[in-house]
Parts: structure tokens; C-alpha cells; sequence
């Protein structure tokens, strides 16, 4: 006998094994379809669209006292909502916590046969209040204070971060890096920028040579499937400039090394802002570097996170947002442990997508009944049942164009 | 999703759902939870485009494949790897008895279960699939080269796991270049 042989004949056997699905698996699918909404878009989009909030102090770059006071400053209510806004137009926030900007995105052909996936920005203008749009970034975050947003030029990758006003809406500065970067988070202070480098693009985008949608036509954008052009970050120091790069390279398959990455995986700050992480699309999905970029083990209250869940931990610490905890009907979400990953609470909402203060958070929900994509912010508390609407829905479905994609700070 | 789309697709998973598990087990490596939440976001998949597809076990087959090399799942919780055979059994004592056939098959799941899972999926493809290399690069996405190579690797990765697959005679796959040279052209 042969290893094909063998191979095959294993596989057979194995095979041949009763199978049987649960009792009600459609039920069961039917069900936990209705709290996907754009993570099934590879991840990625998710990844780089929501920055946690956290309660920490306000980096200035040039902290002038004569200096107008920013909207989302003079506005201090506790809840700004607008119900009837999607996409929101004016001002949306909670505790300390505000709608920053958000995004749409669509893919933009450049030949017949590639495109790249272009993110238009509403950013709030901090002199109106109002989100206004912008195409000249193709991505950006927002520091903690909402008055300055990390934001990169269209062409990536880029040699360039620049630092954006969000009250005069001009580039204040320009952080020059050796290397392409395209992507850029600000750190939990405000203090540090991780971008992450690329040798190529990561938003490009390939005509897939099968129906990817399933319309019946072979019109669809695909990206180059399991393998990534990362090669690693920066930590900037966001006053000084100055930073150092570290490689990276991810030990999962032998044959193509990155493959567990998306095509997009950008680097991130861990809550204490003293390590980065990156997420994996397979076990254990996150891996945690030290600044010099050693691989380090998860900090002890991280190790239950999951990068798809936006709203991490509590800014206290003490708490982890968790996942979809509804039913076929209902919605729900899970506050856990976050050094044993048990649940806590179970509380309302379809996605929590970033705390507000210890107790309450912002997140997606559906109208009951409704549809798993209609979803609207809705404000969230520990020990109640009431949701507190502060967007109007999002209409179309998982990743039709114009659906907006928030992106929260502290205020 | 209309109310005849959700009977129909009730339908579907009712008949269809344990041959396509039957799969998705052999992907995961026979880890059986696993292997239904793999199942679990594919059917999902198929749910939301239920109304335009016309071959819906073709077109979940594919996203099995595809999402297994390329995609975190929607549960991520860590769990251990539940396998027929401790990974421990495939060396030691059993090297002795591991002579019979039904012996090396149950060496040959539990090294299966070790391999990544880009690495198990080309063989799942290739060998119970029995799919020729440009297939499988076309429902992978990527080069015939790099099914060809991954092939190559995964056997050489399974008689590295069980020394008793040692003595097998290598399969064709083993016996090709580990990457693809293309013919160059010779010119007189």
C-alpha cells in the first residue's frame, strides 16, 4: 500500500461514519444568521472600522486655552441621539463616548480583472457638529478627545501618516516612515500610533473567476485568498514622530506563511495600550507582540477577547464584551469575565461595538422581528432591558453600498 | 428570505446536511463540533443567497473548502481537538502492531488531525474528492503550483507525525518536485 492509498482509504473510513446533524440545524442556522451583519465581508472591513472607546485623558497636540472648543465638547449631554438619522448627519454620542465618523465602502476598478475596495469617510467636523464627507483618505482613526484623526492618503501603501484637525479639517503634520504603511490605530492614550506595513495594498481587489454571490453572474470582487502581504509595524510616538519597525511573520502553515491572516489585518493596541496584537482568522485568533515585535502571551485579561468583538474591555478593566448570546428570535449579547471567559450578563443587543463607561455600551440591535441586517446604534446597560435608540437603521443588506460603518471615540 | 425560500431551505438542510457534515468532519480534522460550526457559517452563507443559487450543495461544498483555509469561523471558543486516537498513540508501542491496515488507518487519522488546515484540506480534496490539482486551485483560489506543493508537503508532514507510515511506499504526489517548474523552452 501506497500513502495515496492510505490517505484515501482513511479518509473513506472516516467518513463513513454515522453523520448526523443536530436535531433542527436549519432552525439553528436560521437563527445565528440573523446576528451576522458585516462580519462575514472577510473580517476586514470590521477590523479597521471601530476604534474602542476608553476613559483616559486627552492627548493635545498643541493645547492652546484660546482655542474654540470642539462640538462634541460644548455638547456635553449624556445621550445625543438622533432616531431618525441613518446615516447620522449631526452628533451622535453617549457618556464619554461619541460617533467619531463613519464609513462606506465600495470596490472601484482600476483593469478589467483588479479594483480596490475605497472607504468614503463622513467625519464629524468638530466645528459644526456635523459628519461631513471626505474622499482623500483611504484609511483613518481618531485619538481619544476627537480632536485629531491619524489618517492616510489614498495610494497605498503610503511613506506618510498625517495628523488632521478635526475643527479646521487641514493636516497639521506629516510623520514620514521608511516603510509602506496602510493601516494606523491610535493607542489607548492617544500617546502612540501602531501602522501596520504592507508590501502591497491590502485593499485590492481581484475579479473572482467563479459567482462568488451566487446571482448567476461572474461579476464578482474577490481578495487573494489566504495569502498577505503584512510584513509588520510601527509604533510612532505621536509628539515626537519617532518610532521603530518591527517584522513580523506568523508561524501558522509552512506552505504560506500569513495564511491565517486576512488580506487585511492591521495591528492594534491591547487595553493597556503597552502591547499590540493581530488578529488571526484561525485559533488561538489573536497573537500579542511586545513593541520590538516578540511574539508575548495574551495580557491576563485579554485572553477571552476576540478581535471581531469591537467593544473589547471595560474601561475599567473588569468586564469583556462578548458575542451574540439571542435566540431565533431575540437578540442578546454576553458580558464576560475577562479572566475566565464566563458570562457575567447576558444584556441586550445584536453587536457591542464600544463601551460607554463601566456599565453601559453602544451597540447594534434589530427591531424585533426584523431583519438581522436593519439594525440601528442603540445604548446599552448592564442589569436592564431597555435600549435606548441613537441612530435610525441601516437599510441594505451585508455590504450593499452606502451601508455606514461607525467608528467611535472618546469624547 | 421568503416563507417558500425558508421551506425550501429546511428541505435542503434536512437532506442534505449529514453528507455535507460527513465533509466538514474530515476538514476539521474529526473534530466534530468543529466541524458543525464550519457547517453552521457555510449554510449561513447559503441562507443569505438562498433565492440565487441553483446548486446549493455545489455552491455550500465550496464555502466549506474556501472558509476552512481561509476564515475565522463565527465560535472561536478554544477547544481541545477531539480525535479517535490521543496524537501520543501514533508513536511508541504502536509502531509494533501497527502492521494491519485497520491499524494504520486509525495512525493515519490521527496524524490527518494534526496537519493545518489548508494542509488537510487539499488532501481531502485530492484524495476523497478525488479532484485533479486544477480543481482544487480553482475552488482554493490559488496556484496549481501551490496545491501541487502543498501536497507534497502534507505527506511528507503525515510520515513525520507517525513514523509507522514510514515504511509506505510514497504516493505519487511525493515523487514530484516539491514546486512547480514550469517547462522551460529550450532554444537549439
Amino acid at each position: 500500500m501506497n500513502m495515496d492509498q492510505l490517505v484515501r482509504d482513511a479518509l473513506h473510513e472516516q467518513a463513513a461514519d454515522t453523520m448526523t446533524t443536530p436535531p433542527d440545524f436549519a432552525g439553528r442556522v436560521l437563527a445565528v444568521r440573523r446576528r451576522r451583519r458585516t462580519r462575514t465581508i472577510a473580517g476586514a472591513a470590521v477590523a479597521t472600522a471601530v476604534a474602542v472607546a476608553v476613559g483616559v485623558a486627552v492627548p493635545m497636540l498643541d493645547g492652546g486655552k484660546d482655542e474654540p472648543r470642539l462640538a462634541s465638547e460644548i455638547n456635553r449631554s449624556d445621550i445625543i441621539a438622533h432616531p431618525d438619522q441613518s446615516p447620522p448627519r449631526d452628533l451622535i454620542a453617549a457618556g464619554n463616548t461619541a460617533l467619531a465618523a463613519y464609513s462606506t465602502y465600495s470596490t472601484v476598478k482600476e483593469t478589467e480583472d483588479r479594483g480596490v475596495s475605497r472607504r468614503t469617510y463622513y467625519l464629524l467636523d468638530q466645528e459644526t457638529g456635523k459628519y461631513v464627507k471626505t474622499t482623500k483618505w483611504s484609511i483613518l482613526d481618531v485619538a481619544p478627545g476627537m480632536r485629531t484623526a491619524a489618517v492616510l492618503e489614498k495610494k497605498l501603501p503610503t511613506k506618510r501618516i498625517g495628523l488632521l484637525d478635526l475643527l479646521t479639517g487641514e493636516v497639521v503634520r506629516w510623520i514620514p516612515v521608511d516603510r509602506g504603511v496602510a493601516g494606523v490605530k491610535f493607542s489607548p492614550d492617544g500617546s502612540k500610533l501602531v501602522a501596520t506595513t504592507y508590501s502591497k495594498n491590502p485593499d485590492l481587489r481581484f475579479k473572482a473567476d467563479y459567482d462568488s454571490d451566487g446571482d448567476g453572474k461572474k461579476n464578482d470582487w474577490t481578495t487573494q485568498f489566504g495569502e498577505s502581504d503584512r510584513t509588520g509595524f510601527y509604533v510612532i510616538d505621536v509628539d515626537s514622530g519617532k518610532g521603530s519597525w518591527s517584522k513580523v511573520t506568523v508561524h501558522d502553515d509552512e506552505d504560506m506563511p500569513g495564511s491565517s491572516l486576512n488580506v487585511r489585518q492591521d495591528f492594534d493596541f491591547s487595553h493597556d495600550g503597552k502591547l499590540v496584537y493581530s488578529g488571526l482568522t484561525s485559533e488561538p485568533h489573536m497573537q500579542y507582540y511586545d513593541f520590538e515585535g516578540k511574539e508575548v502571551a495574551a495580557p491576563a485579561n485579554e485572553k477571552y477577547l476576540h478581535w471581531s468583538v469591537d467593544a473589547g474591555l471595560s474601561p475599567d478593566g473588569k468586564l469583556a464584551a462578548g458575542d451574540f448570546a439571542g435566540g431565533a428570535k431575540t437578540t442578546a449579547s454576553e458580558i464576560n469575565d475577562p479572566y475566565t471567559g464566563k458570562r457575567l450578563h447576558k444584556i441586550p443587543g445584536q453587536q457591542l461595538l464600544a463601551w460607554v463607561d463601566n456599565k453601559r455600551l453602544i451597540a447594534f440591535d434589530i427591531a424585533p422581528g426584523t431583519n438581522e441586517f436593519h439594525n440601528r446604534l442603540v445604548l446599552v446597560t448592564i442589569g436592564s432591558d431597555k435600549t435606548v435608540p441613537l441612530s435610525g437603521f441601516r437599510k441594505g443588506n451585508d455590504g450593499a453600498a452606502g451601508r455606514w460603518e461607525p467608528i467611535f471615540a472618546e469624547r | 428570505m421568503d416563507a417558500q425560500g425558508h421551506e425550501r431551505f429546511r428541505e435542503f438542510v434536512e437532506n442534505r446536511s449529514s453528507a455535507l457534515l460527513k465533509t466538514a468532519v474530515l476538514l476539521s480534522g474529526g473534530d466534530r463540533h468543529a466541524a458543525e460550526d464550519l457547517l453552521q457559517s457555510a449554510l449561513i452563507k447559503a441562507a443569505g443567497r438562498w433565492q440565487r443559487i441553483d446548486e446549493p450543495e455545489a455552491y455550500v461544498r465550496q464555502i466549506l473548502y474556501r472558509q476552512q483555509v481561509s476564515r475565522w469561523r463565527l465560535k472561536w471558543r478554544r477547544r481541545e481537538l477531539t480525535v479517535a486516537e490521543p496524537p501520543e498513540g501514533t508513536g511508541g508501542t504502536a509502531t509494533a502492531d501497527a502492521s494491519s491496515a485497520v491499524d494504520l488507518r486509525i495512525v493515519m487519522r490521527g496524524a490527518l488531525a494534526r496537519l493545518t488546515a489548508r494542509q488537510r484540506t487539499v488532501l481531502v480534496l485530492r484524495y476523497f474528492e478525488d479532484l485533479p490539482e486544477a480543481d482544487v486551485a480553482r475552488i482554493l483560489g490559488c496556484s496549481v503550483g501551490t496545491v501541487r506543493s502543498t501536497t507534497h508537503r502534507s505527506l511528507a508532514k503525515l510520515r513525520a507525525l507517525a513514523p509507522e507510515l514510514a515504511a509506505l511506499a510514497p504516493a505519487d504526489a511525493e515523487q514530484s518536485p516539491s514546486r512547480d517548474f514550469s517547462p522551460v523552452e529550450v532554444r537549439p
